[in-house]
């Protein structure tokens, strides 16, 4: 009992120190957000009224537009991120859901051959003809998509990858450096606008790439929340003949609710923080908030009371996410096994 | 039914604002960019409120944050998008844009409006390879910032003659200049000499620019600052440069502590909130010590040209030149915003049209005045107003301000800043040389010789023919026969 | 097959597809035409034509001390703050889990620092530790100690950049590991308590062991993107002095967004994927083996 108690101390010291520690910038973006230039330039001030006298000219000018037009970043922020968030976890909770049941086998060869028609296949395209690059991408995949497939199907030699393998690979579409992938991909949405589909600067556009982009992490981490959820109950709704869609829907999903709600937030934290792709894939239409944030970091010089106004502004709204999902997941309410 | 009475009351008088669309852009919807708010943007967008009204057309002003607006422009224009009508860009960036930017109208470049730019904007900043491509909407170039209560104050001014020999005034040389850094460095009353950008990524190599100027900018061989304009070879290694880059490095010392990491945007609320006695920097030091600087500050604000020197480097004859009076080469630092239009922005005519009006004198001399609107003086009306000023600086301070940044434009040896194409592959090389330089991790000499090299081997592999006849216009020699 | 297996593949069909076709359709083209462009020189200022090189680009990168340097700088800086984001943010969670008092306020601003959007949290990073205005600084020479060049020196940078790190993600690990501790079965736990068996003991038998799947794909997740590292770089020290801080984005950042190089970029691109998936394979090979002995 004794030792449960000193452990209990130690989380408690622990905890507050930490709370030290994380609350102590946003403290200080709160008050610097209210400071006047001189009590920012003359050295750090602390405690509002005492050291300085706090003013709201910062948030004026910033709602009045001076500093970038705020009202339209949020709104585009807000629409973007919820939509592609639901998505992507949905989507993703599926296919991590038929990885923990279900066995896929690739064999390796129909995976190069994938590959091999793609890759090849355009490059080709684009040297030997004219076809414009959305075509020639289409082709190639309506081509080498069904030929893996069928290849997949015959008994081949060689290597069978696994689910593991399939997961990694959904991981592995986070490694690559997004310089490269912002450039090809603003030059795939400029091409589509040339042929008539315009996906620069719109809604459909950035939901696509940011539903792509939560995908990896919604299938890693659904991944190990669904393998807990245990398989009896499941399997007594199988033998009473209920579709698994509709054990996917109404059990599965209900009892990794924590899971869930975790990769929900983790992935919205994700698209709403996004800075390259929002920067080359929008232009006046849709911005979305860390385009304006970075904007504040100005050459003019580091006004660091706009700063503190933008940096509230942005994480306001997901203050307000943190705070409703947070309540969900009191402990022990939602944990495991709903018999 | 109010709303129904109004509206139809409206109507002819709708008719009648239609009419006086001229020239008539109804339905057209500018889309005008450059970096966040409020420095320039704020401009675009009063001088939109102006065009709109004048010609029906719309302005829509979309910001970027500045560092990323040079590859956002560069992506769209080499992509063709149409994203943009009108850009607010960087005079260094127009090697790299003008094969997508189309050229200005003549009927721009012609009468009084066309002549009342500074001949120094007109015929070398707005011009790439013999054509106009962009248009100046505002004049920039580094200069020192200078404090009234500590060089008017009696008692500073006995104490500094005692200890140096000759009045304290604004330094007319870097050794004048070091000294009065050196006699206003007292940390234990929290001031400091002087405030310079040095961290890689602040922008500090246009201050190591304004320093090497004075001493590698010869009146008698021009544009040999950067390169050798009949080799190409980089100069950028020679005694005049070193002797820049070891001052740079020793007023550290006058700077306050964490210097290194300053970048342009630090060296500002240092000025104007009192911690420096001077510094250098674009015209915003100024503005800002007069409209946000403290109590004290009221009136304090003086504006000096670069000091320059008496001895400058001859890259021909491995000499130094002695000049018997200092020779002043004020540094054109980054130019000036410059507005173009893309190439395949599919409504050329309104947008040359809305960039005639962000220049004109009427806008832009209100623009200059207005606090916070980034866009310092070009014109030569801009210089002969001094009561527009009225609102930010005193009498005394404006006369200052104005009379540096004019005596910059007018003086014979002003030094026009680096503008190469692949801009940002010369000067990467060159922050970080100069960064190891500056944190001691290198010697100057060597950074500078490292520097050369890089520089000469970039040269060659984008066509040394190219880069010399593009740099040759860009200090304005006519091309080598 | 039966028509319950044929119903099972069309599920199982059904469920995946989806997800990875959009993941497809997206990330193809840019694995196209970063392949491509990276066997050419090819560069949009000043506009050259594209020119076949072969692996021209890759030996350039190779053989460049930069590039090597900022592999050690990025894994520096990404394993080191892994490790303590993970011990951290797992001892956090432990906390959260057995409700010391005040968890419903921990809760909420435990995981704001994981909200804030990286260049941000550079900024206010930048603002924090200033050299001359700001509050660190300011703490220092209040308990004596001489100015410390945090930003300008390479070792005291990185530990700015790894804590800078650790501040913004142990959120992210404290809010999975919470939410994997609550999935957990109480019975086990029951049963521990009533065989006395030292809290210690649980820990290190029962739920470090549970946990063990999720911990590997929580740290996995964290390197990987720590490896990525570009925006606190970018605002405070730029990558200097020198290039002692520049990680391998800021590296690609500059090459393919300020130079257009983007032949050289995308040859670095892929090099940086196979030094990442390396790593990554390494450490997943490692993980394996430590789930077999606790299991």
């Amino acid at each position: 009992m004794t030792e449960n108690r000193s452990l209990r101390h130690i989380g408690l010291i622990l905890c507050l120190l930490w709370l030290l520690l994380a609350a102590f910038p946003l403290y200080w973006v709160l008050i610097t957000a209210f400071k006047p230039p001189l009590a920012v330039s003359q050295g750090p001030t602390y405690i509002p009224f005492v050291d300085y006298q706090p003013t709201l000219q910062a948030f004026r000018d910033a709602f009045a537009g001076l500093r970038g037009d705020f009202t339209g970043p949020i709104v585009s922020s807000i629409l973007i991120s919820i939509t592609s968030t639901a998505l992507s976890v949905f989507l993703g909770t599926m296919a991590a859901y038929a990885l923990v049941r279900f066995n896929y086998r690739i064999r390796l060869v129909s995976g190069l051959a994938f590959a091999t028609i793609s890759i090849g296949g355009f490059v080709l395209l684009d040297i030997f003809t004219d076809l414009r690059v959305p075509y020639a991408l289409g082709l190639v995949l309506v081509t080498a998509l069904p030929v893996a497939i069928w290849l997949n199907g015959r008994a081949l030699p060689g290597p069978v990858m696994g689910n593991d393998d399939v997961t990694f690979w959904f991981v592995s579409q986070r490694i690559f450096p997004p310089i490269v992938s912002a450039f090809a991909i603003y030059l795939l949405f400029a091409e589509m606008g040339k042929i008539g589909l315009p996906l620069l600067d719109t809604f459909g556009g950035m939901v696509i790439v940011y539903t792509a982009f939560g995908l990896p992490f919604a299938v890693w981490l659904m991944r190990d929340f669904l393998s807990t959820v245990p398989l009896e109950v499941e399997e007594a709704a199988m033998v009473d003949n209920i579709g698994r869609v509709r054990i996917f829907l109404q059990i599965v999903l209900p009892m990794a609710t924590p899971g869930l709600i975790a990769t929900s937030m983790i992935v919205l934290a994700f698209v709403w923080n996004e800075f390259l792709f929002a920067l080359l894939l929008t232009t006046g239409d849709w911005q979305t908030l860390p385009i304006l944030l970075a904007g504040q970091n100005s050459s003019r010089g580091d006004e660091w009371w706009a700063i503190s106004v933008a940096a509230l502004i942005s994480i306001a709204p997901m203050v307000v996410v943190s705070t409703i999902l947070g309540r969900m997941m009191r402990s022990g309410l939602l944990s495991g096994s709903i018999k | 039914m109010k709303k129904l009475l109004l509206t139809a009351a409206l109507l002819p008088l709708g008719g009648m604002a239609a009419a006086q669309c001229a020239p008539d852009f109804t339905g057209v919807t500018l889309n005008v960019s450059t970096n966040t708010g409020p420095a320039i943007a704020s401009a675009l967008s009063a001088a939109a409120e102006v065009w709109e009204k004048k010609t029906c057309g719309e302005v829509n002003v979309i910001e970027f944050p500045f560092g990323e607006l040079y590859p956002k422009f560069l992506t769209a224009m080499s992509q063709g998008t149409g994203d943009f009508d009108v850009l607010g860009f960087v005079p260094a960036w127009l090697p790299d844009f003008a094969p997508f930017l189309s050229t200005m109208p003549a009927t721009l470049q012609d009468g009084s409006n066309w002549e009342d730019i500074h001949p120094t904007y007109r015929e070398r900043l707005m011009v790439w390879d013999g054509e106009v491509k962009s248009a100046t909407m505002d004049g920039d170039m580094h200069m020192l910032n200078l404090r009234a209560d500590l060089l008017d104050n009696p008692e500073e001014q006995a104490a500094f003659e005692a200890k140096y020999g000759y009045p304290l005034a604004a330094p007319v040389t870097w050794a004048q200049y070091r000294d009065q850094a050196e006699f206003f460095t007292r940390p234990d009353q929290r001031m400091y000499g002087t405030a310079e950008a040095y961290r890689r990524g602040g922008q500090q190599f246009w201050y190591f620019f304004s320093h090497a100027a004075s001493y590698t900018n010869n009146p008698n061989h021009p544009g040999s600052m950067f390169f050798d304009p009949e080799t190409m070879d980089a100069q950028i290694n020679n005694a005049g440069w070193l002797r820049a880059l070891e001052e740079y490095k020793a007023f550290l010392a006058f700077n306050p502590p964490g210097a290194l990491n300053n970048g342009s945007g630090d060296v500002r609320p240092l000025y104007a909130g009192g911690t420096v006695a001077m510094n250098v920097d674009w015209a915003d030091s100024g503005i800002l010590r007069a409209t946000e600087g403290s109590e004290g500050a009221k009136g304090t604000v003086r504006t000096a040209m670069l000091p320059g020197s008496e001895e400058i480097w001859n890259h021909k004859t491995g000499q130094w030149d002695k000049f018997p009076e200092v020779v002043h080469s004020p540094f054109l630092a980054f130019g000036g915003w410059q507005l173009g239009v893309p190439g395949d922005s599919k409504n050329q005519e309104a947008a040359w049209d809305f960039v005639s009006t962000v220049v004109s004198p009427e806008v832009s001399g209100k623009a200059i005045v207005t606090a916070n609107s980034g866009v310092n003086p070009y014109r030569f009306s801009h210089y002969d107003n001094l009561e527009n000023w009225g609102s930010v600086f005193t009498p005394e301070e404006a006369a200052s301000y104005l009379g540096a940044q004019r005596a910059s434009l007018d003086a014979p040896n002003v030094a026009l800043d680096l503008r190469l194409p692949g801009f940002f592959s010369y000067t990467e090389v060159l922050e970080i040389e100069l960064s190891k330089a500056l944190a001691g991790e290198v010697e100057p000499q060597a950074a500078l010789d490292t520097i050369a090299a890089e520089w000469n081997k970039l040269t060659d592999e984008f066509g040394r023919d190219k880069q010399l006849a593009a740099y040759r216009a860009s200090v304005g020699l006519p091309p080598l026969q | 097959m039966t028509s319950a297996a044929h119903q099972q593949d069309r599920v199982k069909h059904l469920f995946i597809w989806p997800a990875v076709l959009i993941v497809l359709v997206v990330s193809l083209f840019p694995l196209i035409y970063a392949l491509t462009v990276s066997f050419q020189t090819v560069r949009i200022v000043p506009p050259t034509p594209p020119r076949f090189v072969g692996l021209a680009n890759y030996a350039e990168i190779a053989g460049s001390a930069r590039f090597w340097g900022a592999i050690w700088t990025t894994a520096l800086i990404t394993f080191l703050s892994v490790a303590l984001q993970y011990a951290l943010g797992f001892m956090l969670a432990l906390a959260l889990h057995h409700n010391v008092p005040g968890t419903a306020l921990y809760r909420v601003t435990f995981l704001l620092p994981m909200f804030l959007a990286p260049v941000g949290v550079a900024l206010i990073a930048r603002m924090i530790f200033h050299p001359y205005l700001g509050p660190v600084n300011d703490a220092m020479a209040g308990l004596g100690f001489a100015y410390v060049p945090f930003l300008t020196e390479k070792w005291p940078a990185i530990m700015v950049l790894a804590l800078i790190d650790i501040w913004q993600w142990t959120p992210f690990v404290t809010l999975l590991m919470l939410a994997g501790l609550q999935g957990l079965p109480q019975e086990v736990f029951e049963a521990a308590r009533v065989d006395n068996i030292s809290a210690w003991r649980r820990f290190w038998g029962i739920t470090f062991p549970m946990l063990l799947p999720l911990s590997v794909a929580v740290i996995f997740i964290r390197l990987i993107e720590g490896f990525k590292i570009i925006d606190t770089v970018f605002v405070l020290t730029g990558g200097g002095p020198g290039t002692a801080t520049e990680t391998l984005t800021l590296f690609a950042y500059n090459e393919g967004f300020k130079k257009f190089n983007l032949g050289l970029t995308s040859a670095l691109s892929f090099l940086f994927l196979i030094v990442v998936i390396v790593f990554g394979t390494v450490y997943l090979a490692a993980a394996q083996r430590v789930t077999r002995r606790f299991a």
